[in-house]
């Protein structure tokens, strides 16, 4: 069990050396150099050069790439943005736990919702409750959510004022405007991934209590839900799986609905990186993204170890 | 005859799909011919009329006709998309035949992992982080001037690949063991040859399944990427960046300029997610569930 898993993160932290390497060579290849954008387009040759010695750009970008991961390992630095000068650590800490927040709250939801609503269609095989589930998950991966919020602004934010129609209330500024706050946000984000949960949840389930040995169970004369339960522990490791990719692939929508609330979470950092050229920051806010993406799906592969050791013996 | 058509589609869901689809390629590829006006004539007197009988989904905030946008959005969303996924799947393909052909080697080996490493990467925030850094811009190759959305496609294409390889990989691996690659190699047909006339046919059916599924994921971050700013750039239309100048007008209470480009995205999210499962019961019966997210 410790040697898969130890086998498993180390090929995430290799993963994730790579990923970055590619990423700090790309921003190095650009050919504008951040002193033209910070001392502007008719800067001397020479000041080009003393603001490029001074912020080590002058070094070969492996010895770029090594100072600024040593910084990462050994201090959590992602390094100062050349543009304002200010620490990107400091910066995404900043804005991180907004959208940290959403997408938790969205990623509760949408597993609690799916994981209740795929088990009633998969007993409930072939009734009204079954077709409706169906029809919502159907509904729900083609909607994409940031139209869905505009819809959803213009119905209950503008025509019915139930809620804000964007912005982000901190929890100082009260818990009801807070939760107001996010309502709609988090249920844009999490519709997709609750659509596409209960519909895994479904077929899964099905295919488990179609097998043998769930007939044998049911003759055993075991309860009813205790059935279930096992049926579920099997049942659940492709919908695991699946749901630690969506935890991360969540940050990125959580970008367009960021932008579509004007919520001041990472996204608005992002963008205004993106615009003011300033890498640095692009790069830190992506390795995080990246960081979290193969983290969930590290949790993903633990949680399925535990739900089914089989899958330990099968692998090692 | 029309019976055959829908068992090929893998059931009325995939026909219906399969007709959506026919429409949407039809729309983008006559686009100029369909639009009733032009995507981009500004005229100010007009500005903002709801629909009617002239303008039957309405016009924009410069009198553009949105009728004729939404149709040459279609057009935007749909060439990222096909061709992202057309590089995916050659790419894709390629890889996986080859891995799965010269298993056991450290070629396989270091393909496999790099490709898992790649996997590691999600698809959207990279897409908007590296057309950032690219900086936004039309590109210019030999010669010829392409729209900014000439990026994301490539840069889809290319995060597609792991995906598609890993599907190919899987097949090949079992194919390239089977007798009929053995004894065909016994008749000094050379292996390139093998691989692409005799392997490369049994391995395709769960590939065009995923590539189905690609393709609707690919309008929608095609879309996302334009609603920041990002993709198709204005003044020309894409579903992605009408749905953004829409966002300025929904508390005056102008809904057609939201309503009409979404509803475009769905229905073509729809249309394909049901031509995807079609195939799927059509061509590759064994994996019953198959989910893609991004």
């Amino acid at each position: 069990m410790a040697g898969l898993l130890l086998r498993r993160a180390g090929f995430s932290v290799l993963s994730l050396l790579l990923v970055s390497a590619c990423l700090f060579m790309l921003t190095r290849a650009i050919p504008d150099s951040p002193a033209w954008i910070v001392l502007g387009q008719d800067a001397t040759e020479k000041q080009v050069m003393q603001f490029e010695h001074d912020h080590g750009l002058d070094r070969p970008v492996a010895v770029q790439y090594a100072s600024w991961l040593s910084g990462v390992v050994l201090r959590g630095d992602l390094g100062r943005s050349f543009i304002t000068g200010r620490d990107v650590t400091g910066e995404i800490s900043k804005t991180l736990p907004v959208t940290l927040e959403l997408v938790v709250v969205a990623f509760a939801f949408a597993c609690v919702l799916s994981l209740a609503a795929g088990t009633a269609a998969a007993l409930a095989r072939d009734t009204i409750v079954d077709y409706g589930v169906r029809l919502v998950a159907v509904l729900g991966v083609s909607v994409p959510g940031f139209w869905l919020a505009l819809i959803l602004i213009m119905a209950f934010a503008v025509d019915r004022e139930w809620f804000p129609p964007g912005g982000f209330v901190p929890l100082s500024g009260g818990l009801a405007e807070h939760i107001d706050s996010i309502v709609l946000p988090t249920f844009c984000l999490g519709i997709f991934y609750m659509a596409v949960l209960s519909r895994m949840t479904r077929s899964s389930l099905l295919d488990v209590l179609g097998q043998d040995y769930m007939r044998t169970a049911r003759a055993t004369g075991l309860a009813h839900w205790r059935v279930l339960i096992y049926a579920l522990r099997n049942a659940l490791v492709p919908v695991v799986t699946i749901a630690g990719m969506s935890f991360g692939y969540m940050f990125g929508w959580a970008l367009i609905i960021e932008a579509v609330f004007n919520i001041n979470g990472l996204s608005r950092a992002l963008l205004t990186a993106i615009q003011q050229r300033d890498f640095a920051l692009v790069q830190g806010v992506v390795m995080i993204f990246t960081f979290v993406f193969i983290l969930a799906n590290l949790a993903a592969d633990i949680t399925n170890a535990w739900l089914n050791p089989r899958m330990l013996a099968a692998s090692a | 005859m029309i019976r055959g058509v829908i068992a090929a589609c893998g059931g009325p869901g995939g026909f219906v799909g399969a007709c959506l689809m026919v429409l949407l390629i039809g729309d983008a590829l006559g686009a100029p011919w369909i639009a009733p006006f032009d995507p981009l004539n500004v005229d100010m007197l007009n500005a903002l009329s709801p629909p009617d009988a002239t303008h039957l989904f309405g016009t924009d905030q410069s009198g553009r006709d949105v009728l004729s946008r939404v149709i040459w959005g279609g057009r935007a969303s749909l060439e990222v998309s096909v061709v992202a996924v057309v590089i995916g799947s050659c790419g894709g393909v390629a890889l996986g035949l080859i891995a799965g052909f010269f298993s056991g080697g450290w070629f396989e080996q270091f393909l496999m992992r790099t490709l898992d490493a790649m996997a590691s990467i999600p698809l959207l925030i990279w897409a908007v982080a590296l057309v950032g850094i690219l900086g936004v811009g039309p590109v210019h190759i030999a010669g010829f001037t392409f729209g900014n959305e000439v990026k994301l496609l490539a840069l889809l294409g290319l995060l597609y690949i792991p995906t598609l390889a890993r599907i190919t990989y899987t097949t090949a691996l079992g194919e390239a063991g089977a007798n009929y690659v053995a004894a065909r190699r016994l008749q000094g047909v050379s292996v390139p040859r093998i691989m692409l006339s005799d392997v490369l046919p049994n391995c395709l059916s769960p590939v065009i399944v995923q590539a189905t599924l690609l393709l609707a994921i690919g309008i929608v971050i095609e879309a996302s990427v334009s609603f920041v700013g990002l993709g198709v750039q204005p003044p020309q239309p894409s579903w992605g960046n009408m749905l953004a100048d829409a966002r300025n007008y929904l508390f005056s209470g102008e809904w057609w300029l939201s309503v009409f480009p979404g509803a475009c995205i769905s229905l073509s999210v729809v249309a394909i997610n049901l031509l995807g499962d079609g195939l799927r019961d059509a061509l590759d019966p064994r994996h019953s569930t198959s989910a893609l997210t991004a």
